[in-house]
């Protein structure tokens, strides 16, 4: 069993849209993933099929089971963070570490509380009486603490401020992250985890546009700063986006070896963000 | 198991304040009513009886003793129907749980935690267990034990004051085996209640599985627009729909299966067969009755009927896309 995550021909119909057209991937074994895509592409929809939480047509397997009919058996190694879970009102803070321990053989009861010593919550408050920014600490407490093999991130540190994302990007890769769990991530802040990423996948229109590993994209995206002087010859090699810093064009090159490049100007990696928007354009026209 | 006793843990923590402390409070202020009206009461006299006859006033005397004297009558009166001073605890009951059944549900998949408690290793059907568990028996038995010390302690209360004024009731109320018998013969009638129970926890559980919104406006009103429809059509086609049972059997069922002692009625049970040698309710007899509606087949009808409707609200938790 080598991939954590797996597709063929997976598709997802609501009426007559397509969430998911038609889509095959793997995941293997410790890699951190991150899924992006515009709002609407279908990355949640993928992220619910695998998590058994909805029907689809194709194959699917997440960790050799299928989600639709082994979900309970499945449950015991994935844990997640959906977008728009969030903790009930009326639950306290000692009470939601006392269930989770009760039910969940994996879930490590002095890491859970090691994560929320660092924060302002305490045992007695009620979710109610928390900021949106607290819920999330206390969420992402309870979910890291779990020594799951497949964790899923949908849009996990939405409202928390720069300060605590960070905080939590590093204990993620430094605390809970090791070569027996795989993380798949889907974010709009981009910048903030394409450090930690080993794995990226673009997902536009319900359909998969890029898919490979961030050596690869390192490899194969380059970006140049090129000179007034040789934007003739870096047209020539058909940039895939082009804009303009201080007078200068920067352009984004895919496939085109570094060498050739260098000659037109100064190279670099492009960031995800970049890659992103070069690769997403016209997703909303 | 060990799941399922969190789980329970997890529906008491989140109900607390309308299984517990809602009837405890109810049965703390019905107390205190009691004791100052009683202590009021007998302070002023006003048990004795004042009666106009052709205009001249006559002070009837009957006190306690005199009631005592007819022999332990009044003892095995109090002594079997003490607990009916508990009744509004168990209309409280009925109106709790059939909220908790419609916000069960439903709670969950408005404030979006549904998705929290489906990324534990806690399946569809154990949650949904759970939630029949505390509608079923958990309420029932907090409630029955709040009504037992709240009944036994109106009664010891009222004995002790008519102690003061000259009347010893204790002894002879705590020599009755009845006394002693009520509240065991409340707690064996549980299992009667579940089995009536259950078709209206199944019907609630699936609205609210179900619904979108507005759980109430579906639970009820979808089974009054039943009615209504269906004596459309009865008037139109004149086909001699027998709506009575209908209304009967299978909506009043569905809707008023959490009152304690429904069955009763349902069973149309003779209210002399539970009337004691004293004229009062004997609560062995209507233990016995109650226990005898099993031996009619509708009560297991609905009970299976029940459980499938809880099986379909599972199904409905398990694949329903909550966006």
């Amino acid at each position: 069993m080598s991939a954590v995550i797996s597709a063929r021909g997976l598709s997802k119909h609501y009426g007559k849209s397509v969430a998911v057209d038609n889509v095959s991937f793997d995941i293997p074994a410790g890699k951190i993933v991150g899924l992006i895509g515009p709002n609407g592409s279908g990355k949640t929809t993928t992220l619910k099929a695998a998590l058994g939480l909805i029907p689809f047509e194709g194959e699917l397997t997440v960790l050799g089971m299928d989600p639709r009919t082994q979900r309970d058996a499945l449950m015991q190694d994935v844990c997640f963070i959906a977008d728009v879970a969030i903790l009930p009102r009326w639950l306290r803070v000692a009470d939601a570490i006392d269930f989770v321990a009760g039910v969940h053989p994996r879930f490590d009861r002095v890491k859970a509380e090691r994560y929320l010593a660092a924060t302002k919550l305490q045992p007695s408050m009620k979710v109610k009486a928390m900021s949106k920014g607290m819920v999330v600490q206390l969420h992402l407490a309870l979910v890291m603490a779990i020594d799951a093999k497949l964790l899923v991130l949908d849009e996990p540190t939405l409202g928390l401020d720069i300060l605590y994302r960070k905080q939590f990007y590093q204990n993620l890769l430094e605390d809970y992250f090791d070569e027996q769990k795989t993380i798949v991530i889907t974010t709009h802040q981009v910048e903030e985890v394409e450090h930690i990423l080993t794995d990226l996948m673009f997902i536009r229109e319900g359909k998969i546009v890029l898919s490979a590993s961030m050596d690869e994209v390192g490899e194969r995206y380059t970006e140049v700063m090129v000179g007034a002087d040789h934007l003739a010859a870096a047209n020539a090699l058909k940039p895939i986006d082009q804009r303009t810093v201080f007078g200068k064009s920067v352009m984004l090159f895919d496939g085109v070896p570094r060498i050739q490049l260098a000659t037109l100007g100064e190279i670099r990696n492009p960031s995800v963000a970049d890659l992103f928007v070069a690769t997403m354009k016209g997703s909303y026209a | 198991m060990k799941t399922m006793k969190w789980l329970l843990r997890r529906e008491f923590w989140e109900h607390k304040g309308a299984m517990l402390w809602a009837p405890a409070v109810a049965a703390v202020a019905m107390l205190v009513l009691m004791f100052l009206s009683l202590a009021f009461a007998l302070s002023k006299g006003l048990f004795d009886g004042h009666l106009i006859v052709n205009g001249k006033e006559k002070v009837m005397h009957f006190s306690v003793a005199d009631l005592l004297s007819q022999g332990g009558g009044v003892a095995e009166m109090v002594a079997n129907g003490y607990m009916a001073a508990s009744a509004p605890l168990f209309i409280m009951l009925a109106a709790v749980v059939f909220f908790y059944c419609l916000g069960a549900l439903h709670d969950e998949r408005r404030d979006r935690s549904i998705l929290f408690w489906k990324s534990l290793p806690v399946s569809d059907n154990e949650t949904v267990l759970s939630k029949v568990i505390t509608a079923a028996i958990v309420a029932p038995l907090i409630t029955i034990a709040i009504a037992v010390f709240m009944s036994v302690l109106m009664v010891l209360l009222a004995a002790l004051l008519c102690a003061f004024h000259g009347v010893n009731m204790i002894g002879p109320l705590l020599s009755q085996p009845a006394f002693y018998l009520t509240p065991l013969q409340i707690i064996g009638l549980l299992p009667v209640y579940v089995l009536w129970a259950l078709p209206t926890i199944g019907w609630l559980l699936l609205v609210s599985s179900w619904a979108k919104s507005k759980v109430f406006l579906w639970a009820v009103g979808a089974p009054i627009l039943a009615i209504v429809m269906l004596k459309w059509v009865d008037y139109l086609l004149g086909v001699g729909l027998d709506l009575q049972w209908f209304t009967q059997n299978v909506i009043a069922r569905g809707l008023f299966g959490l009152v304690p002692g429904v069955w009763l009625p349902m069973e149309q049970v003779n209210p002399h067969a539970m009337v004691g040698a004293q004229r009062t309710v004997a609560m062995s007899a209507v233990f016995t009755q109650s226990w005898m509606t099993l031996a009619a087949p509708s009560v297991w009808v609905g009970a299976v009927i029940g459980g499938a409707m809880i099986y379909g609200a599972a199904r409905l938790r398990r694949w329903k896309d909550e966006g």
